[in-house]
């Protein structure tokens, strides 16, 4: 690659990451129930998310949020057709099955015993999608930088038994961002850690947000993480889930505590909580850290 | 005492060790006791110093060994049909356990073995196979491998799901989220099902070999049993009991160096 053609093709790479969208049309899912006939769990959403930035799903716990972003991501858990109906549009294409431009983060971070931490990020380079797409120098080289990004750099030959949580969620992240996705889909990441940690996680996804903005779908049931996180929430009502409420949160990161205190924060705090027992009172439960 | 009914109690290595070797040593009293005293016959339970000097004729004798032969033989029965379990059974047990498809179809036709008399299997392996080494290895084989593949396709179907959605989002192919993902980490519960089969080897060889067996372990027994010898009846059950826990231990050992990361829950 010649000297000039690199600034062009970071251009070009920039963007593709700036026309990005995801729609949903009028989707509804339904999961056989145990006792025969279908349980509703999603039930009639329309959503565009058309540029980058960081959208939070926030809903009860148990909602089908993360049924919604399993859609987004075109992933079928237990082989149910998904959705049962309406259509997920990606950047206008029909999704109707695994794709390449997004990629997911769990609460459950799914790291690999039995791998070091470098191995655990380069996990995707094990596959012939991955493999093909990128020369072992080029994706060694991605692997050290996330991996200094994340703040785990002294830490690649270390298994993830030898991790924290926090730490453990970073490799995640790192396995993650490491493909530079279109699209982030988040699933209640840090639901799993402690106050302290939730908040360094937060902290480090705004700043790798960033270093390389994409469109993130954030799932929560933490109504303070989606109201520091996000620069759009979408309220979710209890299953089956339709959108309550959807607003735009103009204040730049990284949010201070005064701006969570500030009478703003506290107004749109407690337009989340009407919302939601307007729609489904006394069903499913939210998270608001103090 | 009071941890004695605690099953969560810690016990020190010394003590373990302590309270097996006494078991060991308790038992062999009072089976010396019982011998010396001429309660019971020696027809029927030979003394302890009998059976050592059993063990040690058959051992060393005249120039030979008849126990090392014997093993040898046995074992080498033993390796063939491993391999074989280990060929044959491994592969099904994966795929029952990443295809439900596979698991509908095939664990109607496997699962009823497990609790079926394979001793009652012989007589028609003899049919099939004649008398010589491929029927006692085929005996062998069926022991093992329908222990074998049920374990395998639950190790399979234990590793937890976020693995395998794990491997999909990032674009691996369904086969992929298999072979990459899923049975990595299934494999500590694969050799432990493989340790399993083993063992069931180990009990199946006498049976494997009362048909026409000219030389092994198992042979071995039976003719002392047709000359009433039972203090060599006995050396010989003695022996095949210490290499079946040998080669436990040895593959144990094996396991927790080749997956030394496995967690228990």
């Amino acid at each position: 690659m010649s000297a000039s053609a690199a600034p062009l093709v970071q251009h070009a790479e920039a963007e593709r990451r700036n026309s990005i969208s995801i729609v949903l049309k009028d989707i509804v899912q339904e999961y056989p129930a145990p006792g025969g006939g279908a349980t509703r769990v999603v039930g009639g959403i329309d959503l565009a998310l058309e540029r980058p930035g960081i959208n939070m799903l926030l809903g009860p716990s148990g909602c089908g949020k993360s049924t919604i972003l399993h859609m987004m991501g075109g992933v079928r858990p237990i082989g149910v057709k998904t959705p049962t109906s309406g259509s997920v549009l990606i950047d206008g294409e029909p999704c109707d099955g695994a794709h390449d431009d997004s990629v997911m983060v769990f609460q459950r971070y799914a790291n690999r015993p039995d791998l070091s931490v470098f191995e655990n990020v380069a996990f995707p380079f094990r596959l012939k999608l991955w493999r093909q797409r990128l020369p072992e120098g080029e994706w060694r080289d991605r692997v050290t930088q996330i991996l200094a990004a994340v703040g785990l750099a002294d830490k690649k030959d270390l298994r993830p038994a030898q991790l924290s949580g926090g730490q453990n969620q970073r490799v995640a992240l790192a396995r993650a961002l490491v493909l530079r996705p279109r699209i982030l889909l988040m699933d209640e990441p840090f639901g799993a850690l402690d106050a302290q940690t939730r908040e360094e996680m937060q902290h480090l996804l705004v700043k790798l947000y960033n270093d390389r903005p994409c469109l993130v779908v954030f799932v929560t049931h933490d109504v303070t993480e989606a109201l520091m996180l996000g620069d759009r929430v979408i309220v979710l009502s209890a299953q089956p889930a339709r959108i309550a409420d959807d607003f735009v949160i103009g204040e730049p990161r990284p949010r201070s505590g005064t701006w969570q205190r500030s009478s703003e924060a506290v107004k749109l705090e407690e337009r989340i909580l009407n919302q939601l027992h307007k729609v489904s009172p006394g069903k499913g439960s939210l998270r608001v850290t103090v | 005492m009071a941890d004695f009914w605690n099953p969560y109690a810690a016990l020190s290595p010394g003590q373990r060790k302590a309270l097996g070797i006494g078991a060991v040593a308790a038992l062999l009293l009072l089976w010396a006791g019982l011998a010396a005293s001429g309660w019971v016959s020696s027809n029927r339970l030979p003394a302890p110093w009998d059976v050592a000097a059993a063990l040690s004729y058959l051992t060393w004798h005249e120039g030979e060994s008849l126990l090392a032969t014997a093993t040898l033989w046995s074992l080498g029965r033993l390796v063939v049909a491993g391999v074989l379990v280990v060929a044959i059974g491994i592969p099904i047990g994966i795929a029952m356990g990443a295809a439900p498809r596979i698991n509908a179809a095939l664990s109607p036709l496997l699962d009823p073995f497990r609790s079926a008399p394979v001793v009652a299997l012989l007589p028609i392996l003899v049919m099939w196979l004649g008398i010589g080494e491929a029927m006692k290895i085929a005996f062998l084989f069926i022991g093992a491998v329908v222990y074998l593949i049920p374990m395998v396709r639950d190790a399979i179907r234990a590793v937890p799901q976020s693995y395998w959605i794990g491997a999909r989002d990032l674009g691996a192919t369904p086969w992929e989220c298999v072979r990459k993902a899923v049975l990595p980490m299934a494999m500590p519960r694969i050799a432990d099902a493989l340790i399993v089969a083993v063992s069931v080897m180990w009990t199946y060889i006498t049976v494997a070999e009362y048909v026409n067996a000219k030389v092994g372990l198992g042979q071995l027994i039976q003719n002392a049993r047709r000359f009433s010898a039972w203090d060599q009846v006995f050396a010989g059950i003695i022996v095949i009991i210490a290499l079946a826990l040998a080669t436990y231990q040895l593959m144990l050992f094996a396991k927790r160096k080749l997956y030394p990361w496995e967690t228990h829950q």
